[in-house]
């Protein structure tokens, strides 16, 4: 089961009001799922966590700017894209973003749980979502990792909620069509 | 069966020690932090006032000091020969005493005859005046020509 940031009674007022054992507690909460998105954006584990150190580190120096704390986990998850985008541009190596893709249609399926992997699929699933382009690979990963709602990962990622959802709904449709051959 | 987050959060899994050694630091920053941030919500309105004005004048007023001294003393003095100016002028007008009759008789006398003296001022005065006026060079050198 999924669990989701929104819905969860996460000590966010503690920790703006600077309590150690409550940044503690999120931290805990997101670490695992942020350092994911984070290694399979960059594919290096080292980068990945210098990343997530300065993803927390930023968090703890801004937190008074974040306005909702019903939306920290995006808020968190927006600054981590954001350094990402920082260290590819310092190292001169951004894909092409894939913008010219064309409105999709509209998905009723938005639930990360409606694409089911059979354990002897899973390296397939790795391999496909590697493939992916970078942009539909970001969206990808925030709807599996946080099951962020589409406007939340157009709010981290800084695009259109359209571009957004044809994001989604082409790296879906690749993955599912993957995972359809295999069977 | 799993879902894609299963499979992306297994993946990983073995990086979790990594991350905690992480979490533990940033705690740590974050507990810099809220001790750095404590003394500043202690502040009330009147320490920082006190504060501003303490380092105003550390900024404004104490690397001129010598400066500010003397400009001082001259403000000072000036002032306080200002004062003592204005007091004397005060009583000497307060001390004098108001003409007596008498001596305005004799004011007047006084007139009378200086009036009498000079009498009516003669027609050819303005032209003699003319004289003394001061003429164009040219017309000067002609005098002395002449």
């Amino acid at each position: 089961m999924l669990v989701v940031a929104e819905r969860e009674q996460l000590p966010v007022p503690q920790a703006k009001a600077g309590e150690p054992e409550a940044w503690d507690t999120l931290f805990r909460r997101y670490q695992l799922p942020l350092y994911v998105y984070v290694f399979e954006l960059v594919h290096d584990e080292q980068t990945s966590l210098d990343l997530v150190q300065e993803t927390f580190i930023a968090a703890v120096r801004h937190v008074g700017g974040l306005r909702d704390d019903a939306k920290f986990g995006s808020w968190l998850f927006g600054i981590a894209h954001q350094k990402c985008i920082q260290r590819w541009r310092k190292q001169s190596r951004e894909e092409v973003l894939l913008d010219e893709i064309p409105d999709a249609p509209d998905e009723s399926e938005n639930n990360p749980d409606d694409l089911l992997i059979r354990q002897e699929q899973e390296a397939e699933f790795m391999n496909l979502l590697n493939q992916l382009p970078l942009p539909q690979r970001s969206v990808l990963l925030l709807h599996f990792v946080e099951d962020f709602s589409l406007e939340e990962i157009a709010g981290i990622t800084g695009t259109q909620l359209g571009t957004v959802k044809s994001r989604l709904y082409y790296a879906k449709k690749a993955l599912r069509k993957l995972l359809e051959e295999k069977k | 069966m799993k879902n894609p987050r299963d499979i992306l959060l297994e993946r990983h899994r073995s990086t979790a020690p990594k991350l905690d050694a992480i979490r533990r630091e940033v705690v740590e920053v974050a507990a810099d932090v809220n001790r750095r941030k404590q003394p500043v919500r202690e502040l009330t309105f009147a320490a920082t006032l006190a504060k501003a004005i303490r380092l105003s004048f550390l900024e404004l007023v104490w690397p001129c000091r010598r400066t500010w001294a003397a400009l001082a003393a001259v403000w000072i003095a000036l002032f306080i020969f200002n004062v003592s100016q204005r007091d004397k002028s005060e009583l000497a007008v307060r001390k004098l005493p108001p003409p007596s009759p008498e001596a305005i008789m004799a004011w007047r006398q006084q007139e009378k005859l200086l009036a009498e003296l000079i009498g009516p001022s003669a027609p050819g005065d303005a032209e003699q005046r003319k004289i003394f006026l001061p003429k164009p060079r040219t017309e000067i050198a002609e005098a002395v020509a002449v």
